[in-house]
């Protein structure tokens, strides 16, 4: 169709003969093989092969790189169809067509990278980018070829494409929603997980603003400021989990977590967003802070509840008390022994009760009244237990000795009921003979004051050493000692209090040794 | 001469009790009662059905009581030119460290604990008897001025 190509083609002659006839003398033909031999210079010096062809496809010059390349020596390719080391793709390009010239065909090849796949003379292929360039030339313009191997190039971009399939992978993977977003703050890219937890289809968040899904805090992350360039805002993000709040298709919102990592891409930073929908986690959150909460009122109700129903108990039951007592000293004798012996468990009935309900009174206070901590002399807090206690102590005949005793951080009132409590235990609880008593302190490893209340009593066996500090708990019956069970409950709450611990060491008929710990005071005594 | 006590107290059985302490502290004393605030004021100002009412040497107050509460009588008694003389014991079982210093601010002339158990109420009330109605000298029972 086009006369010029078919003119092209009418003249067409084979390179390699036109080479061959370079010994010709002549003087056009002498500057052509100068040409040629400062070209062959070039051609050796190409980090590339370079193979040289003729509108016929024949090979009529190659470099050393090229030998190399396909592994045949030169004189077995020069002559020989290109179409031997490039089967496919390369020839083609060098023809005319119906459509189009050589120097079309050419043309629109020309400069742009072509990958084909080369084969060696053993038969194996490689992959090759190849640049074609026309050189004018005695038979006419032949195609010097630049080829490459990419075969590096090509298990790069294999690597990177199966990177990219195993990040998706990872991406569909994740547990949590994962959603891509560019600075811009479009998302890029999500997962399944997005998709159900957000509620739309991928394709209706593809490209859209993320503050559709996450309306605030996250976007305005990602930007730079007048403080901060982009990478800072970003970095300042990465890797911590910030609370926020994500917003369904369908409007409704729910509380996530976001951790932020970066992605390196070609279009800049993107920043990958796991989000976890924490609302389960935040309502068990919200749960535990009201518990907490009913725990500490009810708490806190039935110290109160104990304090007044105990207060209020008292006073019908002074009442009670009192008239038996009047009844049993009025009428005493004058009355048959019988009422007189009902009169007297009447009367021993409410005065235990009252102690209970003293005692009681006395455990719910040590909880409900603030706790007036303040640096104070421990020795001092015992010898007001003593002498609150100078009666009980006459009367048993103890002996109570004591160390010089530190100063301590502690409530006064609480520290001598917890004195008076022990030695008032240590008195009470004896064998025939002198009791002892003595109380001593000492620093702990914790540096913390341990101080001992020792006696020489009847000792408690190590199977009660818990129980004794429980509230009513008591350990001998009534007719041997009175008592209600819970001066050692109180000592438990006073030291616990104070941040300390109480317990005992002992054993049957070997004394009992009740030791605790307090606070120091930050001045050494 | 016998003693003249106001005992303002709503508890029958406190009243009971307090006389009968008293009986046996001392059998000169004549306990008057009145079972609340309103009751307590008519007496000390001879009002209504005490017109004969005779002026207490000593007034034994409970502060929690019906309709006038102890502490609204005490302060009356105690802003009343003729009444505030005469000696104002408060006798409560209120351990509050409110009512007590509220109490001295209204210029109680003390205050005290109804003890729990009867032996040690009955030691009160002895002790009562013998520092305000013995020891100590009462202003003159007529009014002065």
């Amino acid at each position: 169709m086009r006369p010029e190509g078919r003119k092209t083609k009418a003249v067409r002659s084979s390179p390699t003969v036109a080479i061959r006839d370079l010994s010709r003398p002549d003087a056009a033909e002498k500057h052509l093989a100068q040409m040629e031999s400062k070209y062959h210079g070039l051609l050796e010096a190409a980090p590339d092969a370079m193979v040289v062809v003729n509108q016929g496809g024949d090979i009529v010059l190659l470099n050393l790189q090229a030998e190399k390349q396909f592994g045949y020596r030169r004189d077995e390719l020069l002559g020989q169809k290109v179409t031997n080391i490039i089967p496919v793709g390369f020839a083609e390009r060098l023809i005319a067509d119906d459509l189009r010239s050589t120097e079309d065909a050419l043309a629109q090849q020309i400069g742009t990278g072509i990958e084909l796949i080369a084969r060696r003379k053993d038969g194996s292929e490689f992959p090759i980018e190849i640049m074609l360039s026309p050189l004018e030339s005695a038979e006419g313009i032949l195609v010097t070829a630049a080829i490459r191997d990419i075969s590096a190039r090509k298990t790069d971009e294999k690597h990177l494409a199966q990177m990219e399939s195993k990040y998706r992978g990872l991406l569909e993977a994740a547990p949590d929603a994962m959603v891509v977003v560019n600075q811009g703050g479009d998302i890029v890219l999500l997962n399944l997980q997005a998709e159900k937890q957000f509620g739309y289809r991928r394709d209706e968040l593809l490209g859209q603003k993320v503050k559709n899904i996450i309306p605030e805090g996250f976007a305005e992350r990602l930007l730079a400021d007048r403080l901060r360039s982009a990478d800072d805002a970003l970095a300042q993000q990465i890797g911590t989990g910030i609370e926020l709040t994500g917003r369904r298709k369908d409007g409704s919102e729910f509380p996530i977590e976001l951790m932020l990592s970066p992605l390196e891409s070609a279009e800049g930073i993107l920043v990958t967003a796991a989000i976890r929908d924490i609302s389960v986690r935040k309502a068990a959150e919200a749960n535990l802070l009201q518990k907490v909460k009913e725990l500490y009122r009810s708490n806190e109700e039935l110290e109160q509840f104990a304090y007044f129903a105990s207060h209020d108990l008292q006073e019908p039951l002074r009442m009670v008390a009192s008239y038996t007592q009047l009844l049993a000293r009025r009428y005493k004798g004058k009355l048959d022994t019988d009422a007189e012996e009902f009169i007297a468990f009447a009367v021993d009935g409410a005065s235990r009760m009252q102690r209970l309900i003293q005692d009681l009174l006395a455990y719910s206070r040590v909880g409900s009244k603030g706790m007036n901590l303040l640096e104070i002399s421990s020795e001092g807090a015992l010898q007001q237990a003593l002498v609150n206690l100078r009666g009980a102590v006459e009367e048993s005949g103890a002996v109570v000795t004591h160390d010089p005793l530190p100063a301590v951080l502690a409530d006064e009132m609480q520290l001598v009921q917890l004195f008076q409590n022990l030695v008032a235990n240590a008195i009470k609880y004896q064998k025939p003979g002198v009791p002892l008593v003595h109380i001593s302190a000492a620093r702990n490893v914790e540096k913390k004051w341990q101080f001992s209340v020792r006696d020489n009593g009847l000792g408690i066996d190590p199977q009660y050493f818990e129980r004794i500090f429980g509230l009513f708990q008591r350990l001998h019956k009534r007719e041997e000692f009175a008592g209600t069970g819970i001066g050692l409950a109180i000592c438990k709450k006073i030291v616990e209090r104070h941040g300390g611990r109480v317990w005992v060491e002992s054993g049957p008929g070997q004394g009992s040794t009740f030791r605790f710990t307090l606070a120091a005071s930050k001045v050494k005594s | 001469m016998p003693k003249e006590i106001l005992l303002v107290e709503d508890s029958p059985g406190d009243v009971r009790l307090t006389q009968e302490a008293f009986r046996d502290a001392n059998g000169l004393t004549q306990l008057h009662v009145a079972a609340d605030g309103v009751e307590a004021m008519a007496f000390l100002k001879q009002e209504g059905t005490h017109v004969h009412a005779p002026r207490p040497d000593i007034i034994l107050l409970d502060l929690n009581l019906p309709k006038m509460d102890g502490r609204q009588v005490l302060a009356q008694i105690k802003q009343d030119d003729d009444l505030k003389t005469i000696p104002t014991l408060i006798l409560t079982t209120s351990e509050a460290e409110a009512d007590i210093v509220k109490s001295y601010r209204l210029y109680a002339n003390c205050y005290l604990n109804k003890p729990v158990r009867f032996d040690a109420f009955e030691s009160l009330v002895k002790s009562i008897n013998d520092f305000w109605l013995t020891k100590v000298k009462l202003p003159p029972r007529a009014p002065s001025g």
